[in-house]
This record gives structure tokens, C-alpha cells and sequence, in this order.
């Protein structure tokens, strides 16, 4: 087991690897920015090493002054939590030549997902199920009709120089797919310089499912369940569930199976997660994987009952698993808001001074966040403030629960999107489980909230 | 300047090792000093006083408070990057400067070692040296006083 760990993040990530390695007995080394001297991932840790000015790129992106600072605090391993260095693959081999360890999986896995492409062969090659679609460009409209048939109606054409959702089409019956194509063609010809389309089965109510993967170095791999994770506004994850409400039993041990069976083909080790689109019909597809722990892992550890960090440190440490697929549960339920420091109508980012502060507790209540009052919210860095995660038996009674402690929240100086939070628990298709990743336009495409509350 | 827009200069300022601004814009005038960094937080609510009082000190270096020293116009040198701090190029070597001693602009001071290299640190300004604040072979920190000169 290591015996001391360098936390290559901060904030409540840092803070969250800070508690499990002191439970595990093990000393931790903060690094941190100047403007973070007073943060209290720094005052927790056992040590702590200022690395750099302010902008990540300085500090937190700063691969020599982190490499030096694990070599002069005498750390034998590196935790890089999310974000920032935590899936640079060059970085994670520097730090195993270092002769360090590394607290995530072998570099070549991470180079592999964070390449879509080969993410998308490698993981169809292991197994799992990818949106139908044309490979490549279609050119001929013969081609493309004999594709779209495969796929099934309603398709969508995406031009192959587009993004960010220009260059589409939503094609719905057979004819009128040639004439959407000559338009399409001819409009991305003008827009892009470039008419070549793609075409792809069409998901009117995707839902973002992912499924948490634990493995060890000696081949043996477990999901622990999934998390929903379709309350997103522009692709930013604010809300999170688990178990999902569109999963049902069979569903879940399906994609788990799926998911596992995949991860052994690749040998992939310590956690992960694997992210899914789930159709209205049931029909799973491979979207991307993240090789990190992520935000939303506490949902999980709520519903299984098992610290996830801890367990990435043991496995990263070569332990065993240990752990059948039988042996885990879900229990309860369990639902994760995100916390930003934001307006919550416009979105727009608030940093500043938290001049009071109370966050909410009584049972099945789980704040993690190291904010308080006098914390200020750095401009330099993201803006999530904390991340408030209640449990209970039920669906209904966790959004009760959810509601609650929102009622007991206190953040004072900074505005925060806690007011859309107690709307998006109210939201009628929220509450009854019946939502996509498109929800959260139709919530504020509603009469515009009154700000308060 | 309304408030607004001193709240954003400051918000912007927060943080960073600013120590003084001088902006001028017309006939608008601002002079801003920065001061140390706010004490440490007293009024936690998560966190109960006695834990914090039990907390390990970090091995994290107090600024030395200009307050403090004999002279007002004397000054730091600071490390610019976290390593290990030499005073001399090799154990046998002695130091690259002695306490009392006045160095030239751009004259070494030390050697501060970064995933094996060794960097040396120069003078950017002349002065006569007062106090080497960090032990040989100490590990330091982005923007810890190494040494403690006054203008020669």
C-alpha cells in the first residue's frame, strides 16, 4: 500500500481523496495555486506544496513543478482526481517513470478513450453496441437510402464539416430523405465549403447512461450499477441519479454485463466509467468512456454503500478485488445536485466572496464542497461550489429529501443555481422519472422563473 | 469608476501576488496596495475551531512580514518554482554567497533542483545580502523567500 499521496487537484476532489486516504492510514501531500494558500483541501492535507500562480495552466497544469513537489514531499504516488491532469496520458507515464504510482488506469488505456475514433472501434471491437450509422461519408444518395434503411426512421444527417449542431437534419420518413440530402448537401456545401454527410439513427429522447466500472491489475472486473445523468445543459451534467429511472432490472444487468465483459476484453484496470445512450426503445449505445473517477461517483457509493476512492487507491495499489458482481447492490436511491456559483437564470458565472454560508444536513444528507462563509470563488477555475447528494428508500422520498435541504441551503454573496434546482425538483416530467437530455431546455423554455427563492 | 467595476479589478486582483497597482484612465486615478493574504478563515461552519487548532501545521512557509525586518527598503528573493534549495553548486562547494556579501545583478545565489535540474537562481537586482532564510537541501515552494537582501 502507498504511504503517502500527492494530490495533483484541488478543491472538493482534493478534499474527497484527502478522507479516504486518511482513512486508509495513508499521508497526504496538497499541491495548490497562490490563490488557494487558504483552501481547505491545503489546511486538511498532512502537507502541502504551493506550486504555482493562479492560472491552472501554471499550477494545476504544471506537470514539472507537480513531478518536483511528489520528489520533495517524498510522495510515492499521485492521485490526479478529475479534470486537470486526469486523463493526460503523457503525464500519468512520466509519473510511473518517476517510478511513482499512478492512482488511475495504465496510460495506454487512457490514451485510448480519450481518442473517439479509436475509442469507438476499440470498444465495438469489445463488444459494445454503437449507434447505427454510415461508417463514413455517403456520396451517393442509392448508398444513402439503403442505409438509412438499416438504421431505421427517423435518421439524422450531420455534415461531416459541421458541429455543434449546424449542418443537421432530422429525416423522418423514407421519402423525403433524397430531397432532405440534396438540401442538406447543398447547405453544408455553402455553410463548410464541404457537402459530405454522415448518416446516423436518430434518438428523439436520448438518455445519458453510464455505467461505473471497478477493476484491479489482475483481470477481474464489477460495474457497480449505473447513474442517469440526463438532467444536462449544454452537455454540462447538473443533476445525477442512481438507479435511473428508465432501467429496470434486466436492463441494468444487461448493459452491466455488457460493460464488464468489454472492460476484460481490453483488460482495463482500477475505475472508470462508461458512458451510454439509452433509446426510447430500450436500445443502448456505446458513446464514450471517462478514465477517471468522476464527479458524480458519490450517487453511487450511496446506493452500493462502498467508498470509491478507497477502492481506487487499494486497486491502484495492486490488491485484489475481491468483489463478486452478486455481492453489489443497490440500495435506496440516491440523487446528486451540482452546486454552481452561477446565475441561475442566465448561467452566468458569479465568483466572489461567500459572505454566509450553511449547508444542510440531518440523515441521508451528504455535502461535499469546501466552501464557507469568507471562502471566496476563485474566477480561475470552475464554478462548481459543491455537490449536495441525498439517499433514501425511494425516488419520491429522495426528491423530497433533495428539496428539504435545499430549503436549509444558505449561500450568501455569490449567486448560485440553487433557485433552478428547487424548479427542476418541482418539474413535473423530472419527478416522474420521464426525462432526457433534453429536458432542462424544455424546463427553461417554460415561463421565465421568477429569480427568487 | 463605479463600485461595479473596482468590485471586478479586485476580484481579478484576489489571488495573485500583486502587491500594488497604479491605473490611471483620463482623469480617473487609482492606487490599489494589496495587502497579505486574509488570515485564516475563523469562521467555519463545517469545520469546529478545535479541530482546526489540531490540525498539523503544514510545512508551508509564513511570508515574512516586511514588518519585521530591520529595514523597510529590504527585500525577498523568491523561489520561482517548487524544488530543492542549494546554496552551493556542490557539498564541497561553498556557498555562492555569504551573509554580508553584496552581489551584482544577475550573479547566482543559489540552485533550486526541479526533476533533476538544477537551476540556477540570479540576482535581479544589486544588494548586500541579510539573511539566507532556508536551510541547504530544504525543499521550497513556488514563491518562497530564499533570501533577505537590502539595496547596496
Amino acid at each position: 500500500m502507498f504511504h503517502k499521496i500527492l494530490i495533483a487537484n484541488r478543491a472538493e476532489i482534493a478534499l474527497r481523496i484527502i478522507r479516504a486516504a486518511r482513512e486508509l492510514g495513508i499521508e497526504t501531500v496538497a499541491v495548490h495555486s497562490t490563490a488557494d494558500a487558504n483552501s481547505l483541501h491545503v489546511k486538511f492535507a498532512d502537507e502541502s506544496l504551493c506550486i504555482g500562480p493562479p492560472p491552472s495552466k501554471e499550477s494545476y497544469l504544471n506537470i514539472p513543478a507537480i513531478l518536483s513537489a511528489a520528489e520533495v514531499s517524498g510522495a510515492d504516488a499521485i492521485h490526479p482526481g478529475y479534470g486537470f491532469l486526469s486523463e493526460n496520458a503523457e503525464f500519468a507515464e512520466m509519473v510511473q517513470h518517476a517510478g511513482l504510482g499512478w492512482i488511475g488506469p495504465r496510460p495506454e488505456m487512457i490514451r485510448m478513450m480519450g481518442n473517439k475514433v479509436r475509442a469507438k472501434e476499440a470498444m465495438r471491437e469489445a463488444g459494445l453496441p454503437q449507434l447505427p450509422g454510415s461508417d463514413g461519408v455517403v456520396r451517393e444518395e442509392r448508398e444513402l437510402v439503403r442505409l438509412a434503411e438499416k438504421v431505421g426512421f427517423p435518421v439524422i444527417l450531420k455534415a461531416a464539416a459541421g458541429g455543434g449542431g449546424r449542418g443537421m437534419k432530422i429525416v423522418r420518413e423514407k421519402d423525403q430523405l433524397a430531397q432532405m440530402y440534396r438540401t442538406a448537401s447543398a447547405e453544408a456545401l455553402a455553410a463548410f465549403g464541404n457537402g459530405d454527410m454522415y448518416v446516423e439513427r436518430y434518438v428523439e429522447r436520448p438518455r445519458h447512461i453510464e455505467i461505473q466500472i471497478v477493476a484491479d491489475e489482475h483481470g477481474d472486473v464489477v460495474h457497480f450499477g449505473e447513474r442517469e445523468c440526463s438532467v444536462q445543459r449544454r452537455h454540462q451534467k447538473m443533476l445525477e441519479e442512481s438507479p435511473s429511472p428508465a432501467l429496470n432490472e434486466k436492463l441494468r444487468e444487461r448493459m452491466g454485463r455488457v460493460a464488464v465483459e468489454a472492460m476484460k476484453k481490453v483488460r482495463y484496470n482500477n475505475v472508470g466509467t462508461i458512458e451510454f445512450l439509452l433509446d426510447e426503445r430500450g436500445d443502448f449505445f456505446f458513446m464514450e468512456m471517462n478514465t477517471r473517477i468522476q464527479v458524480e461517483h458519490p450517487v453511487t457509493e450511496s446506493v452500493t454503500g462502498i467508498d470509491l476512492l478507497k477502492e481506487q487507491i487499494r486497486l491502484a495499489a495492486g490488491e485484489e478485488l475481491g468483489r463478486t458482481q452478486k455481492s453489489i447492490a443497490l440500495r435506496g436511491h440516491a440523487i446528486e445536485l451540482r452546486i454552481n456559483a452561477e446565475d441561475p437564470v442566465t448561467f452566468a458565472p458569479s465568483p466572489g466572496l461567500i459572505t454566509a454560508y450553511h449547508a444542510p444536513g440531518g440523515l441521508g444528507v451528504r455535502v461535499d464542497s469546501i466552501a464557507h462563509e469568507q471562502y471566496r470563488v476563485l474566477p480561475f477555475y470552475d464554478s462548481m461550489v459543491a455537490k449536495m447528494i441525498v439517499t433514501a428508500d425511494s425516488r419520491p422520498a429522495a426528491i423530497m429529501r433533495a428539496r428539504r435541504a435545499l430549503q436549509e441551503y444558505v449561500v450568501e454573496g455569490i449567486k448560485t443555481n440553487i433557485p433552478f434546482h428547487k424548479r427542476l425538483l418541482l418539474f413535473e416530467p423530472f419527478v416522474q422519472g420521464r426525462y432526457d437530455t433534453r429536458t432542462v431546455e424544455r424546463l427553461l423554455a417554460e415561463a421565465s422563473p421568477a429569480a427568487g427563492g | 469608476m463605479d463600485v461595479e467595476k473596482l468590485r471586478a479589478i479586485l476580484a481579478v486582483l484576489q489571488g495573485t501576488d500583486v502587491t500594488r497597482l497604479d491605473w490611471t484612465n483620463g482623469q480617473e486615478r487609482l492606487t490599489l496596495r494589496m495587502g497579505h493574504p486574509p488570515a485564516p478563515v475563523t469562521a467555519l461552519h463545517a469545520v469546529p475551531a478545535a479541530a482546526s487548532a489540531a490540525l498539523p501545521t503544514p510545512p508551508q512557509v509564513t511570508p515574512v512580514a516586511p514588518a519585521a525586518a530591520a529595514r523597510d527598503d529590504s527585500f525577498t528573493v523568491n523561489s520561482p518554482f517548487v524544488g530543492t534549495f542549494y546554496r552551493s553548486a556542490s557539498p564541497d562547494n561553498p556557498p555562492f554567497v555569504e551573509v554580508g556579501q553584496v552581489v551584482k545583478k544577475g550573479q547566482v545565489l543559489c540552485i533550486v533542483e526541479a526533476m533533476k535540474l538544477m537551476n540556477e537562481i540570479e540576482a535581479e537586482q544589486p544588494g548586500r545580502l541579510l539573511e539566507a532564510l532556508i536551510q541547504n537541501g530544504s525543499p521550497v515552494e513556488y514563491g518562497e523567500p530564499l533570501f533577505r537582501f537590502e539595496p547596496a
